[in-house]
């Protein structure tokens, strides 16, 4: 088991990514380490006609046209840009793609509102600067400069929340593709190698607080991922999500599929209900993003488990639901509350098993914050 | 016999034998399909596999009924709309032949009106096989499936999902669709199975990559035996115990008993003859099927007493998209394809005789039929071993996309530019590559075009999606000619021909009407009055001018969009020949509907007087409105009924000399059935204030005119006494009837207001009362002084916890009520009110300024006359008392008696005045 606490998909899927070179044969673009169709194979898992020899596990959840999208734009010469929900494995995607193609997905600038350009660009070594003068040794290259001299690929997480300006400095990288270094006399220019390009996440949300230039929107491709509403793909991730938590935590806790499918209901219910609502009084503040439902699971899970429960049961996951969504008060509990006596109650009037539980827990659960 | 397919039948199993962990079914499968298609070929009908909306069959019928020019043609498609097809060329295609019955006998009336379409478009096999049938003398169509009669007796719920499309997407309706060839696989597990591996999003694509294209310029027996083969793939991996699975048995039963009937009846030679049916049903194996004579026939249920109309209806690309479930773009892509293929073909396509719409082209003889009967041999293995061969990149296409698309999307809107261009080029072509073909399908370059174009937002109406399904072929609407039109909808044209307008055109046309300068087009107006009541509302719409009794207009002007709704004008033929008889059924429907009340029943009377001016029918609705009047047992529509009474008896003593005895025992009969309900409305919680104001509305507007006609005061006298209200409201409201009753005299309700108001215990409930008394315009206008006063007193003395909640109440009440209300009470307001602002200062409201002046404590009372004001005088000293110990002190002062009259009389009374005066003047 690796020594870190979360391993970056390049390490963590390294035998996968080693035995896909040694057997990809089709052309690959620049410097890019699998090709094109490899790269959507390992993200997207292998099936038996693929006729591969051993079996490649699905990595990320969603329409393959997606996939297929993002990996063409990263092969011509206009960045990425991942648009979507809180919770739709936006980064994920992100840190996949560049996993695949550069064996390389931490060179991430995470964009704030305190991001400035010295981030995206380049910064000094204040201390060298001072006892060697301006030089190639005491510069500080951002993450996307590394990117640049490496022919890899570089990410930009939020790029909405950093400043106009800020992401403005990506224009002449994306277009020119290098960057000038007036500081220095020579060598003062980096020139990005091919197989350079950026893939740039966006929340959907957050529209409006800093708006893209229509310059640099010209230089990104949109790739919007929507969130995840057809069952079954919501409950292979939830799954895959789950047992890796279990794996990582070492844990042995049993969790009975009719929970998982209470869960996945109660969230399909209460997205429903956020659909119809009029005011954003009546609706939960949470997103109810899949990747919100993993929460909600993992939480409830850790609780058992280091509570002492050998199996995870729906009054724990009624908790756990009910304190991750209740976040402003009264709204939210108002909201759940009317949910828990509106629907859950006779669903577990009518179908009993699980839903009883998650009745009573979350009934607690509610009285509690309440 | 051997069979030329037994080779491939070895293979097949041979394979299904290497698959031995799949299921045990398969070989059977395997095999099955080969064998299907050897029967097929065999049958001495020929059988024509088609598959809906597909340009590949429509080819291969095109070059088929060239080679073969047969006598007779039997098609896949309801017996019963036959009489329809020789109309399709005065339509523009895309249209729909529609069925429709509203009048049902025999099925379950809920589920009327019951309709059924068939769309028709040029990129189809039925097309050709029709344009050339009808074109070409001696040649005989045939249709030849179940009547829609059947469709409807053979499916047990003729409800269809209810969703709301978009406009373009609504031609249709919430009718059934038939359509020839239905070709998909019936289980989703197959269909998502066959999606995933081709690497392609939906059925459309996956059909037009793995059947269409290959297909494309395949020979005729290639095409054949391929179709057949996957009608029967599909159709033996179909669940056979579904509903839909018997009903489609019994079609092809029923289908080849038609064929059978009609072969024996001309004795035509099956050789010369075309069975067109979808490829599902080609590779039929049922016990009934085939042309020998002999075979088994199907017993055809006869059909319901139903009575259905026929017609054609416009349709798009997009409606037939909606209504089949197919991909958005699917069938303008298919129409895009058929006419590429056509002119890498050189291929001219059958078209009926004047038709609208598509390239006019001279027409030719037919060269003589060049029928070749060999051998039958094995052209499946061919397609089944071999990828499917598509199309080589065409660069040139491909690039005129996307400069297109580019320029599209600029125009509305998008940021778009070269540069996009060359990044769609680009991106497509990747987009193939890694989905397996050298060739970008249209959906590739969608992908790409959206890839590349598509920002955060979409400034426009159209997203570029949608805007690639326009670049790719484009919506087509079709039209319904005017010869093919039912009586109703020429009828309509004609009358608005007068007009002026192009009314066919999908625009808005506006229409100006002088009717003082062209007297001649008020026919016109009123037909579009009658429009406008029957047709949806976007349909025609006045921009200037309305339709009120007793209102004559000298100016109209209009919004039509007939062109966009021909359907529902069609629809309406359905019902009459004429707009007129259609407006009277219909308000005859809303006055015989079981749940019409007096109201309905009234406006229906207002309509008909407004629209058809047909005294009987006015009389006889009248007379409908005072039975359900008398037959209703609350008083929820009392405020309209009044409202519409009202208006018809003031429009009718303007316009005749007497009264129509229907209203007058309207009026008698109201006046006796408001009298007996109004005790228990008063009492009844659920009667709001609104409606029992109303009511007291009827009874004293319509008093006079009600007891002219022999109806007796006592009996509202006694209502009224009989009344004991107890929400404060209601009494506000009895206390304003009794006034107009003189029961209540206006001082005394004053004081029982000031009463209210000074009463701590009954403040909260003071906004109620005023509420009642607003209501109590409505009956007592003559109260609209005392009304403004109590609220110009709520207004000055509630406390402000009460005032503030009740306000919004009252706002909402006087808007909801403006019409009536408002208009009396403002009026009434702009008399009482000062209307300058220096007069505020000086201002005294008339309530008070009626008032003697409040005499100071020490000033001297005018003692009021009588024997208690002389015994006063008479002895002062009591009253002395009184007033000191209430702390008034001063000298009772005996009365000064004023005379009656006179000025001099004034001065004799006081005399320092004039003395005063008199000393001024002297000095």
């Amino acid at each position: 088991m690796s020594d870190m606490l979360r391993a970056p998909a390049e390490v963590k899927f390294a035998e996968e990514l080693d035995w896909l070179e040694s057997v990809d044969d089709s052309p690959k673009p620049f410097s890019w380490r699998l090709s094109p169709k490899m790269v959507r194979l390992f993200i997207l898992g292998s099936e038996r006609a693929d006729g591969l020899d051993r079996e490649i596990s699905q990595k990320w959840f969603g329409d393959r046209s997606f996939v297929e999208r993002a990996i063409v734009t990263l092969a011509s010469d206009r960045g990425l840009l991942l648009i979507g929900d809180p919770g739709t494995g936006k980064s994920w995607l992100a840190e996949l793609l560049s996993a695949a193609i550069s064996r390389n997905s931490t060179l991430v600038v995470q964009g704030t509102a305190g991001t400035t350009e010295d981030h995206i660009k380049y910064s000094w070594n204040v201390s060298m600067v001072i006892a060697k003068g301006q030089s190639r040794a005491s510069m500080i290259p951002s993450p996307i400069m590394t990117a640049m001299e490496n022919g890899v690929i570089g990410r930009f997480e939020e790029l909405t929340r950093s400043t106009s300006d800020v992401q403005d400095a990506l224009i002449s990288i994306l277009s020119e593709k290098y960057v000038s270094i007036p500081e220095l006399e020579d060598d003062n220019i980096v020139f990005a190698k091919p197989g350079f390009s950026i893939i740039a996440t966006a929340n959907s949300r957050d529209r409006g607080v800093n708006d893209l230039s229509s310059a640099l929107k010209r230089r990104f491709n949109f790739v919007r991922i929507p969130v995840v509403t057809n069952k079954k793909s919501e409950a292979e991730i939830v799954r895959f999500r789950t047992e890796e938590l279990l794996r990582r935590h070492n844990i042995e806790l049993e969790v009975p599929p009719t929970l998982l499918d209470v869960l996945l209901q109660s969230f399909a219910d209460l997205r429903a209900a956020s659909a119809s609502a009029t005011s954003d009084d009546e609706r939960l503040e949470s997103a109810l993003s899949t990747a919100e439902q993993i929460g909600v699971l993992e939480d409830a899970i850790l609780h058992s488990n280091f509570f002492g429960a050998s199996q995870l049961t729906a009054e724990a996951l009624a908790g756990s639901l009910v304190g991750s969504l209740a976040r402003r008060s009264p709204e939210d509990l108002a909201i759940l509350n009317k949910y828990w006596h509106g629907v859950v109650e006779p669903r577990s009037k009518e179908q009993s098993g699980a839903w009883s539980g998650f009745l009573e827990g979350g009934r607690q659960a509610i009285a509690t914050l309440s | 016999m051997t069979s030329p397919f037994a080779p491939l039948r070895g293979q097949l199993l041979s394979a299904a034998e290497a698959l031995a962990d799949g299921p045990a079914a398969l070989p059977e499968i395997l095999a099955g399909i080969v064998d299907d298609v050897d029967h097929a070929l065999r049958e001495p009908l020929e059988i024509f596999p088609v598959c809906h909306h597909s340009p590949a069959s429509a080819l291969a019928m095109l070059r088929r009924l060239r080679e073969k020019q047969p006598k007779v043609i039997y098609l896949e498609l309801c017996e019963d709309l036959q009489p329809l097809l020789s109309e399709l060329h005065n339509c523009r295609l895309p249209v729909a032949l529609q069925a429709f019955a509203s009048e049902l006998m025999d099925f379950p009336k809920e589920s009327a009106p019951l309709s059924v379409i068939a769309p028709i478009t040029e990129a189809s096999a039925e097309y050709q096989a029709i344009s050339y049938a009808l074109d070409t003398p001696g040649v005989s169509l045939v249709l030849v499936d179940r009547s829609t009669d059947h469709v409807f007796q053979w499916q047990p719920d003729p409800s269809s999902p209810a969703e709301t499309p978009e406009p373009e997407e609504d031609l249709h309706g919430d009718a059934v669709g038939v359509e020839i060839g239905d070709l998909r696989p019936r289980f989703a597990e197959l269909e998502e199975h066959l999606l995933h591996h081709g690497q392609v999003r939906h059925w459309s694509e996956w059909w037009d990559q793995y059947v269409e294209q290959p297909l494309a310029g395949a020979d005729h027996e290639t095409y054949r035996q391929v179709m057949t083969m996957i009608g029967s793939l599909f159709r033996r991996l179909a669940p056979h115990d579904s509903k839909r699975y018997a009903s489609d048995e019994d079609r092809e039963r029923y289908m080849w008993t038609r064929i059978r009937e009609h072969l024996a009846a001309t004795g035509a030679d099956p050789a010369d003859c075309l069975y067109i049916c979808g490829a599902f049903h080609a590779a039929s194996r049922l016990a009934e099927v085939g042309s020998a004579p002999g075979t088994p026939d199907f017993e055809i249920t006869p059909r319901t007493g139903t009575t259905w109309l026929y017609g054609l209806i416009p349709s798009s690309h997009s409606a037939i998209e909606a209504q089949f479930g197919l991909a958005p773009g699917s069938v303008s892509i298919a129409a895009a394809t058929w006419q590429k293929q056509l002119g890498r073909l050189r291929l001219t396509p059958f078209q009926l005789d004047g038709q609208k719409g598509g390239k006019k082209k001279a027409k030719r003889a037919l060269p003589p039929p060049s029928v070749t009967t060999g051998p039958v041999t094995d052209h499946l293995t061919g397609y089944l071993a071999g990828p499917p061969t598509l199309d080589g990149l065409d660069e040139e296409e491909l690039r005129g996309w996307c400069v297109d698309i580019v320029r599209l999307a600029r125009r509305n809107g998008y940021l778009a530019s070269t540069a996009d261009a060359i990044a769609v080029f680009e991106t497509s072509v990747l987009l193939a590559g890694m989905r397996g073909r050298t060739r970008p399908t249209p959906y590739d370059f969608q992908d790409a075009a959206v890839t590349c174009i598509e920002k955060d937002t979409v400034p426009g109406r159209r997203d570029v999606k949608r805007l690639c399904e326009i670049l790719l072929g484009g919506d087509r609407i079709g039209q319904v000619g005017y010869d093919a039109l039912p009586p109703l909808a020429r009828d309509v044209y004609d009358r608005l021909a007068p007009l002026g307008l192009n009314l066919e055109q999908r625009s808005i046309q506006r229409a100006l009407l002088d009717l003082a300068a062209r007297p001649e087009l008020a026919p016109c107006s009123q037909l579009l009055w009658m429009l406008r009541y029957l047709l949806p509302d976007q349909a025609v719409r006045p921009i200037m001018g309305s339709r009120k009794l007793g209102e004559k207009h000298i100016q109209e002007s209009w919004d039509l969009d007939l062109g966009r709704h021909q359907r529902t004008i069609i629809e309406l033929g359905y019902e009459g020949v004429t707009v007129e008889q259609v407006l009277e059924q219909r308000l005859r429907r809303d006055a015989w509907d079981p749940k019409a009340t007096a109201a309905s029943a009234l406006k229906a009377v207002e309509h008909s007087m407004l629209f058809l001016e047909s005294p009987r029918l006015t009389e006889e609705l009248g007379a409908r409105a005072v039975e359900l009047l008398s037959a209703e047992r609350t008083v929820d529509d009392a405020p309209a009924v009044l409202r519409r009474i009202r208006r018809l008896l003031g429009h009718y003593r303007a316009t005749t000399p007497v009264l129509p005895s229907w209203c007058e025992r309207f009026v008698t009969g109201g006046y006796a059935h408001y009298c007996t309900l109004l005790p228990t409305t008063f009492v009844d919680e659920e009667t709001g204030v609104r409606q029992v104001g109303a009511m007291l509305g009827f009874l004293f507007g319509m008093e006079s005119l009600a007891l002219s006609l022999g109806c007796d005061r006592t009996q509202l006298e006694i209502a009224v006494r009989q009344s004991h209200p107890e929400s404060p409201a209601k009494v506000a409201l009895l206390w304003a009837a009794r006034h107009q009753l003189g029961d209540l005299p206006l001082a005394d309700l004053r004081l029982r207001v000031d009463e209210l108001l000074g009463n701590p215990l009954v403040v909260p409930a003071v906004p109620q009362y005023v509420s009642g008394f607003v209501q109590a315009l409505e009956p007592v206008p003559r109260l609209a002084p005392f009304v403004v006063e109590t609220i110009s007193k709520a207004f000055g003395r509630l406390p402000d916890p009460v005032l503030l909640p009740w306000l919004p109440t009252l706002i909402t009440t006087l808007r909801q009520q403006a019409a009536e209300l408002v208009p009396v009470l403002t009026r009434e307001a702009g008399r009482t009110f000062p209307g300058t602002l220096a007069a505020i200062d000086s201002w005294t409201p008339p309530w008070l300024a009626r008032r003697p002046a409040t005499a100071t404590a020490t000033g001297a009372r005018q003692p009021s006359g009588g024997p208690a004001g002389t015994l006063l005088a008479a002895h002062p000293a009591s009253t002395d008392a009184v007033a000191e110990l209430l702390g008034c002190p001063g000298e009772w002062a005996p009365a000064v008696a004023v005379p009656a009259s006179g000025r001099s009389a004034l001065l004799t009374a006081f005399p320092a005045t004039a003395d005063a005066v008199a000393a001024l003047v002297s000095a």
